[in-house]
């Protein structure tokens, strides 16, 4: 809309334009108004206002630019004239300071976040380190049991030979009398399937034999058993394994697969 | 602002429009340090206030052929397009570190010694300070907080504590007192 005649509501509208004091929001609004309205009345106003209020400029201390603007300035408008590509010394500056402030800001957050991810995975690996640690104390003080129980006086140690189809099979009794202990290793003896597992006997010098544990073998037919002598069984005669049906049963009725005399 | 040399910087807007560069060349080296002492009373930053005096001048080259007398002198022109370049600027920094504080220009002037202007501009200059020794006191902080910190009606009001109507009065008020002073210089 063109107005008619300068009011003072017109005449601070133009000020506060010419000043730059206006919100952006009414800035591009009068702007629009001067543009595209073409107004008369306040183009003149804003013309004049502006050209007073940058005589401010002349209030500003004296100062002088380096001489390097002006020969960056000539070589622009070369380059433009001979058609040759022009680029701004400051927007590249500027995009320059943008760029490494916007890569450096970047670079701490992929850092960050990759601290943050190996901080996770090492916890993660922290806790099967532990648990790993536990297993193998574990295993450790098995072995101490196992050492001291075969290094000790008091122990026997009885093999037993492979038997039937087994004939490469063996197994070892280490027994620690004074614990009343076995401990039994078995090697080469064929995992069943698994409707039948092995059965260990002690064998007495009278009366029948005693289950001692039942088992199967590993893939690679070994097995490792500790075992308790009942009280009850005193004098021995042999040891010996059987194949059974799964489970076990209360005495031996399969074929012998280990075999050792006591 | 004397006649003759308003002629001549119309003359070489015109040739400027024709794309003639020693036209850029003689009308920098007419006004680069009115332009850079605007810039660099806004700005603060000599690196800064370089950079927006080159992309300020770029400008008037590029917009040469829209340049229209009737919206004032060359030289008025120049500055208004220095001045929004320079407001851009710092807006634009406080954009990129978040400051928040009000920018004082004042206390960091950056280096370089005041060097003698001619004739003409020494003239002005002291026109234009005499001008502000008579603006009322209030009129020139709410003026000098409008054009040299780039702050709106409402932030002036706002960091003075008064109120928007009174902020409004003063621009308008010291906007007239500057015309009337220095109409002779534009």
């Amino acid at each position: 809309m063109r107005h008619e005649q300068l009011t003072d509501d017109l005449q601070e509208q133009a000020s506060l334009y010419a000043a730059g004091a206006m919100t952006e929001s009414e800035r591009k609004e009068y702007a629009r108004h001067l543009e595209e309205d073409q107004c008369a009345v306040c183009l003149s106003e804003v013309n004049e206002l502006q050209s007073a209020v940058s005589m401010l400029a002349f209030s500003a201390p004296s100062r002088t630019p380096s001489p390097s603007v002006q020969q960056r300035l000539r070589e622009q408008a070369r380059n433009m004239a001979s058609g040759k590509p022009v680029r701004s010394h400051s927007l590249l500056r500027r995009f320059w300071v943008d760029f490494i402030a916007s890569s450096a800001a970047i670079a701490a957050i992929v850092v960050a976040f990759a601290v943050t991810r190996a901080n996770t995975e090492l916890r993660g690996l922290i806790d099967v380190l532990n648990s790993r640690i536990a297993q193998l104390e574990v295993e450790l003080s098995q072995n101490r049991t196992y050492v001291a129980t075969l290094t000790s006086p008091e122990v026997r140690v009885v093999n037993l030979a492979g038997q039937g189809l087994n004939v490469r099979a063996r197994g070892r009794i280490f027994w620690d009398q004074s614990k009343k202990k076995w401990l039994f290793y078995v090697r080469d003896l064929p995992p069943l399937p698994a409707d039948k597992s092995y059965q260990l006997w002690f064998v007495p010098v009278s009366g029948n034999p005693v289950s001692a544990v039942v088992f199967n073998t590993e893939t690679d037919g070994s097995a490792e058993k500790e075992i308790d002598v009942p009280e009850a069984v005193v004098a021995l005669k042999a040891a010996a394994v059987t194949t059974e049906p799964a489970g076990g049963l209360s005495q031996p009725s399969g074929p012998f697969a280990l075999l050792g005399a006591l | 602002m004397d006649e003759r040399a308003e002629k001549e910087d119309r003359e070489l807007i015109l040739r400027m429009a024709s794309r003639d560069a020693n036209a850029l060349d003689a009308f920098y080296t007419r006004y680069n340090r009115v332009a850079f002492s605007l810039i660099l009373r806004i700005v603060g930053s000599r690196q800064d206030a370089e950079d927006v005096l080159m992309d300020a001048f770029w400008q008037v080259w590029q917009q040469s052929g829209r340049y229209d007398s009737s919206r004032g002198k060359p030289i008025a022109w120049l500055l208004t397009i220095a001045r929004t370049r320079a407001i851009d600027c710092i807006r634009s920094n406080q954009r990129r570190q978040g400051r928040t504080e009000e920018f004082e220009a004042d206390k960091n002037p950056a280096a370089g010694p005041a060097e003698p202007d001619s004739f003409v501009m020494s003239d002005t200059r002291r026109a234009v300070h005499e001008a502000l020794q008579t603006l009322p006191e209030q009129q020139k902080i709410a003026l000098e907080m409008a054009y040299f910190q780039g702050m709106s009606h409402s932030e002036i009001a706002s960091a003075l504590g008064q109120p928007l109507g009174t902020v409004k009065d003063r621009i308008r008020n010291g906007m007239l007192h500057l015309r009337k002073r220095l109409r002779s210089y534009f």
